[in-house]
């Protein structure tokens, strides 16, 4: 991974609303296929850094660049409605797609700005519906119609479908059972190594960043409280509040035993 | 992993059953005016012929529902007033939910001082309860049909605006329209295909209500005389004829009150089921 080229970097970051700092001080960089886990609890900000990345939340930095669009910004993160070549995987997959249009039509909006014709449209929804372990007939269903995870499998197939340069998940698999969880994660797993798409995932879940991430963000209070690798963050945190949560996380044996 | 372990493939999934809904109710209603337009065509009387040699007659093989006091057919009155009551009802709800529904989502998209104003008149319109709205339009510009349609057509479209609103708002911040602005959809289509049929179902249910709620106006201010004139037969008018005769020829009130009775049951029920098919879903 260490010879890929640098995909996004984001040096001192700050999101504020309304005067109040939500985030302050966020730096990180991140190469192509590497994977980002962003942890902390509840109103830490996690998902506020993706909106603000995303420019959907007015966010300043020293330095932004991004290499799919050849961003490189010294002040406000351009605002607009998402970053070139990336996508966004949401927590709730039915809140995400619209109940009363078919997936196969959802996913193929990610495509809206290719202009394609409809019957290469459609080969390329179904092929990514085969990626994600979804048949053919799926295309032609509606939300209410398919289980939570074969819902978030279309989600998926929707940031995929598009080839990205870069997919924002959200909580990707809170909503799921464990093993449509551990499903899930395995394919995102190895369709991230086979297309060297870089992640960048919200989580509560540490046994899901220490079995996946390159690089774990910890947030606390709209800071950085820790950025480290996965192994130096499991094995040695940066910061007693890091420390706390590896232990509370081990003792609940949530982590596997390699990051033990 | 082989795909046949990751999922389990089941060749009948449950099939959307509010468009299954929607289907068998379009079908009834293609029956139901079928029905009614063979009946029109097959009547032997003419709504407004009188025949003084049978008044007030009671039910019978060649009169089903009687005759009135005018010696007139009630049954076939019956099916000539369905055209006024429903159909003049239809033609008002059906305006209250597309000014409305136009009113409603234009006011959530054009920005706080647009929304605030645009609902303000609405709110200003709610003021007016319909029938005395009606009854002024009356005192004003005299009782006449025309009158009564244009009198509960003012007033006839502010809650649809209040939900479409409300919908339109909400919708606007749900993560697929999101999905859809970040794709680069725009508005248009964003209305047409995220937006519209999403919102409908909810209107649809408020429409069947005004519809039913709008037969009743229409028949009660026909009733009372604002409406509908005689010898047109509205089935609200057509009370009013048998008012006089309730002791001797009740047959007269029964059956356009019974008609009135079951249009609104129908159009409720029907609301009612589409609102309960909704709530499954969500």
């Amino acid at each position: 991974m260490q010879q890929n080229k640098p995909l996004i970097s984001v040096s001192n970051l700050q999101v504020s609303m309304g005067g109040k700092p939500l985030l302050s001080n966020v730096s990180f960089d991140l190469s192509e296929g590497e994977m980002l886990c962003i942890v902390g609890e509840s109103g830490a900000g996690k998902s506020t850094l993706v909106k603000a990345l995303q420019g959907m939340m007015p966010g300043h930095c020293d330095r932004f660049t991004y290499a799919p669009s050849s961003t490189e910004v010294c002040g406000a993160i351009p605002a607009g409605l998402g970053l070139a070549q990336a996508r966004w995987v949401m927590q709730d997959p039915l809140a995400a797609l619209n109940p009363r249009q078919p997936l196969g039509r959802s996913i193929a909006e990610s495509l809206h700005k290719e202009n394609l014709p409809k019957d290469q449209l459609r080969k390329r929804v179904l092929s990514a519906l085969d990626d994600v372990e979804l048949t053919a007939d799926f295309y032609d269903r509606l939300p209410s119609q398919v289980s939570l995870g074969q819902a978030q499998r279309a989600c998926l197939a929707r940031a995929l479908i598009a080839q990205p340069k870069l997919i924002f998940f959200d909580e990707p698999l809170s909503a799921l059972d464990a093993l449509v969880q551990k499903k899930i994660a395995q394919r995102m797993e190895s369709l991230r190594r086979a297309t060297t798409t870089t992640y960048i995932a919200v989580t509560h879940d540490l046994g899901f960043a220490a079995a996946y991430a390159d690089k774990v963000l910890l947030l606390r209070d709209g800071t950085v409280s820790a950025y480290q690798s996965r192994t130096a963050f499991f094995a040695n945190p940066q910061s007693d509040y890091a420390k706390d949560l590896v232990a509370a996380a081990q003792s609940l044996g949530a982590l596997p035993e390699a990051a033990a | 992993m082989s795909l046949s372990q990751s999922i389990s493939i089941s060749d009948s999934h449950p099939a959307d059953p509010l468009r299954q809904f929607t289907k068998r109710v379009g079908v009834a209603t293609l029956v139901l005016l079928g029905l009614w337009s063979l009946a029109l065509w097959l009547t032997p009387y003419e709504p407004a012929a009188a025949d003084f040699l049978n008044r007030l007659a009671p039910p019978s093989a060649a009169h089903w529902a009687g005759t009135d006091h005018l010696g007139r057919d009630i049954a076939t009155r019956l099916l000539y007033g369905a055209g006024w009551s429903l159909g003049l009802s239809l033609a008002i709800s059906l305006t209250g939910f597309v000014v409305g529904t136009v009113v409603g989502i234009l006011a959530a998209r054009s920005g706080p001082a647009g929304d605030f104003a645009v609902m303000r008149v609405t709110d200003s319109f709610f003021a007016f309860p319909e029938l005395i709205a009606a009854v002024t339009f009356a005192g004003l510009f005299g009782p006449s049909t025309s009158n009564l349609v244009i009198a509960l057509m003012v007033v006839s479209w502010m809650k649809f605006a209040r939900l479409a609103r409300a919908l339109t708002l909400s919708l606007g911040e749900s993560d697929y329209i999101t999905q859809a602005r970040l794709n680069g959809l725009s508005s248009r289509l964003i209305l047409w295909r995220h937006l519209l049929p999403n919102i409908l179902p909810s209107l649809l249910v408020l429409w069947t209500n005004s519809w039913s709620r709008t037969i009743l106006s229409v028949s009660g201010l026909s009733f009372l005389g604002f409406g509908v004139q005689p010898p047109s037969a509205e089935w609200g008018a057509m009370l009013l004829d048998g008012k006089a005769y309730m002791q001797t020829a009740p047959h007269i009130m029964i059956f356009p009150g019974l008609a009135v009775l079951l249009a609104v049951m129908v159009i409720n029920l029907t609301g009612d089921r589409l609102r309960d098919l909704m709530a499954g879903k969500t």
